[in-house]
């Protein structure tokens, strides 16, 4: 078994995929700057400070230090209409609440930024009472109803929660629309992400490899599907937030 | 099964008074994440079925068909578990049935599992009195249970103090399965569900497909250290005050960024067992499995014990589930019910099942039935720390003395009275020997079925001289084999 131990998510600028992503688990640290050496993450910009900050990873949030003299770093929430953190130039372990993030830091007039996940926020489980969740006997999965990737992957279970069991599942077209009212600006790149983003939260084990990238989507929908249904992570009550607005401004 | 009855969203609402079979359903007496638990009374009392029961109701009703799906799941795990496994230190299910009530659609449907009556579950115990004085005993009971459990080839998959059951004579009973997985070959699918104070770090945030975790017999070796500090301290081994902070301390520790730092309240003696159950990774702690723990727990414990153990291991195969319908529709009103499982379906099969260098008896002939095996010898087969309790009201019909050459024990002599001693018609009968039978090494064959043993030792030969057959002393019915 494959021991991953990771509760933060570190995109890169022009990231190629899961493999160039970078991971770290509580109290590690992830160092990003402008030079190769004591850098993980480099940001190869002349506006960008040599060791411009730090991230740490800490319970299932992190914490980001800004090593710079004189430009604020802006952390925003993509889905979060607007919702954003500021952190001053000398800002140690400001904490970040945010479960998708946009870290943006301004460079000699352009705007760099690179994106930071924490898939392992919390939440308690759906009708449970407050108490002591330590002792209780919960699901390993933690949703958030409000994000979009619950709706995609409502939009997803449809037709197997309404009809049969075997029901074919919609394509990434029919996704987009069936969210179109929800979310006007849902784009087929904005669900395939999602779907993506969901594998990654549920730490699904990756399946054999297939070469041809529509299969491989198509396989990772299937097992996403299976596990939702499975699991309950999905239910015909949730259905509803496809014909409801989410809450948050369309932004993606 | 826990203490806390509030705001539990599977909690099943069941009318006092109200029927299921022969059971007429008293007070609530626990309400967990999965299931609620009743006390029950036995409407039919008879000599098969105690007066009470625990009546445990999992909502796999019909209403909602296709938003409980693994609450289904659950419920059959640990009917399949309990219906296939039966061990002194585990709960013991009377029978399985199934609700079929129209009229009160929120039960239709459910699952009823008819459980041992328990006292009351260890958490309840802990929050009264911290760090019992009963602590090291109790841990060595629970101990027994897993030892029991993984011997049979079984992952409990959410050990902690809800899950252990406190009986009437103070003795300990591993309760609730729902989680519980079968190995197969070193890994078990667990359903996704966990207790965070409980789980090992690797699989605090596991990868999942969609048969649901992988999990190993560490994953219960984590949780049994887990248990065992809280039981002799009242402290977690981790330092936080929630949940979260601890599970993050438990990942620092597994990564070696961080040291563990047990309890200076632990006594000395559990320290190393302690720490070695909280190894950091599975293939440290794949080094203490039960059977090396068990020894020191009860050693720690001092309790005294032998490294004897019932061989309760179920069959490795399935067959059709045994499902015969009776419909009970004089039972309150239109209620009917289904019985899936009857208590006395346990394992079946044969002689092969006796492990080799153990003795077995078994309730059915040509080893058949319930099995109870041993390693060595046994002074009383009702009490102490092996028991084979289906002896005490039936007969045992069949033995396979399924016994090591090297040994040189060739013979397993067994005795109608306690402590290897003759009585009745062991005394009396010629060529006695003062003893009601012994059987040899290899063999195997039909008892009379007309008494049960109370103890039983092995001995260097049945016979010295060629007064009676090699195998199976005057007691051997007709048909020595199988």
């Amino acid at each position: 078994m494959a021991v991953s131990m990771h509760s933060i998510i570190v995109v890169p600028p022009d990231c190629e995929g899961p493999g160039s992503h970078l991971r770290i688990g509580p109290g590690e640290r992830l160092a990003f700057g402008r030079t190769t050496p004591g850098n993980d993450l480099v940001i190869a910009h002349d506006g960008v400070s040599r060791v411009a900050g730090e991230i740490t990873a800490h319970r299932a949030f992190w914490i980001l230090s800004n090593h710079s003299a004189h430009q604020t770093y802006v952390v925003e929430n993509p889905e979060g209409a607007g919702e954003h953190v500021k952190v001053a130039p000398g800002r140690q372990d400001a904490p970040i609440p945010f479960e998708f993030s946009r870290v943006v830091l301004p460079a000699a007039g352009d705007l760099l930024s690179f994106d930071v996940w924490a898939p392992c926020h919390g939440f308690r489980a759906r009708a449970a009472g407050p108490g002591a969740p330590g002792a209780a006997t919960a699901p390993a999965f933690a949703l958030d109803r409000t994000k979009r990737y619950f709706a995609v992957l409502a939009a997803l279970c449809e037709p197997r929660l309404r009809r049969a069991p075997h029901a074919p599942l919609p394509t990434v077209d029919e996704v987009v629309e069936r969210l179109r009212p929800s979310w006007p600006a849902a784009s087929r790149s904005a669900v395939s992400w999602n779907i993506d983003y969901l594998a990654v939260k549920l730490r699904l084990r990756p399946g054999p490899d297939t070469p041809v990238p529509g299969q491989r989507l198509n396989g990772k929908k299937e097992s996403l599907v299976s596990l939702a249904l499975r699991f309950d992570l999905v239910r015909e009550e949730d259905l509803l937030l496809l014909t409801a607005p989410v809450p948050s401004k369309a932004v993606s | 099964m826990t203490g806390s009855t509030h705001g539990q969203p599977y909690a099943v609402p069941v009318p006092k008074g109200y029927r299921v079979g022969r059971w007429e359903v008293r007070e609530p007496l626990a309400s967990g994440a999965f299931a609620t638990v009743y006390a029950a009374r036995n409407t039919l009392p008879g000599a098969e079925l105690p007066p009470s029961a625990a009546l445990k109701f999992l909502p796999t009703g019909t209403r909602t068909p296709r938003q409980l799906h693994h609450l289904r799941e659950l419920a059959e795990r640990e009917v399949e578990l309990l219906k296939r496994l039966r061990a002194p230190r585990l709960i013991r299910m009377h029978e399985a049935l199934t609700v079929e009530d129209p009229d009160h659609p929120e039960l239709d449907g459910a699952t009823v599992l008819v459980l041992e009556r328990a006292e009351g579950s260890l958490d309840i115990l802990l929050d009264q009195a911290p760090a019992p004085a009963s602590g090291p005993a109790l841990l060595a009971q629970i101990c027994e249970g897993l030892n029991q459990l993984h011997h049979a080839g079984w992952v409990h998959g959410d050990l902690k103090p809800g899950n252990v059951l406190l009986m009437k004579d103070g003795s300990v009973r591993l309760a609730d399965f729902n989680t519980a997985a079968e190995l197969e070959g070193t890994h078990a699918y667990s359903p996704v569900f966990a207790t965070p104070d409980y789980t090992p770090p690797e699989l605090l945030w596991p990868e999942v497909s969609e048969r649901g975790t992988r999990i190993r017999p560490t994953a219960d070796i984590w949780a049994y250290g887990v248990l065992a500090h809280v039981v002799l301290t009242g402290t977690y081994p981790l330092p936080g005050s929630t949940t979260e902070a601890r599970a993050d301390a438990a990942m620092r520790y597994a990564r070696g960024a961080e040291e563990l730092r047990l309890s200076p309240r632990l006594p000395a003696v559990w320290q190393q067992i302690i720490a070695d159950c909280l190894s950091p990774t599975h293939q440290q702690r794949a080094a203490h499995d039960t059977v090396t723990l068990l020894r020191r727990v009860e050693e720690a414990a001092g309790v005294t014990g032998s490294a004897r153990l019932p061989r309760l291991r179920p069959r490795r195969w399935r067959r059709p589930a045994l499902v015969t319908a009776v419909a009970a529709a004089l039972l309150a009103g239109a209620v009917t019910v289904t019985y899936a499982i009857m208590r006395d379906d346990g394992p079946s099969y044969g002689y092969h099942r006796c492990p080799f260098r153990s003795v077995c008896f078994f309730s059915e002939q040509n080893g058949n039935g319930d099995m109870c095996a041993w390693e060595g010898d046994d002074p009383d087969w009702l009490s102490g720390r092996e028991t084979c309790m289906w002896t005490a009201d039936r007969p045992v019909r069949s033995i396979f003395y399924n016994g090591d050459e090297s040994t040189g024990l060739g013979g397993v002599a067994y005795f109608r009275g306690r402590d290897y001693t003759p009585v009745g018609e062991d005394i009396t009968r010629p060529n006695s020997r003062m003893r009601t039978g012994c059987t040899s090494q290899h063999a195997q064959g039909n008892l009379a079925g007309t008494y049960a043993p109370l103890s039983h030792r092995l001995i260097e030969h049945c016979g010295d001289s060629g007064d009676r057959t090699p195998s199976t002393e005057p007691e051997k019915s007709q048909d020595p084999s199988p």
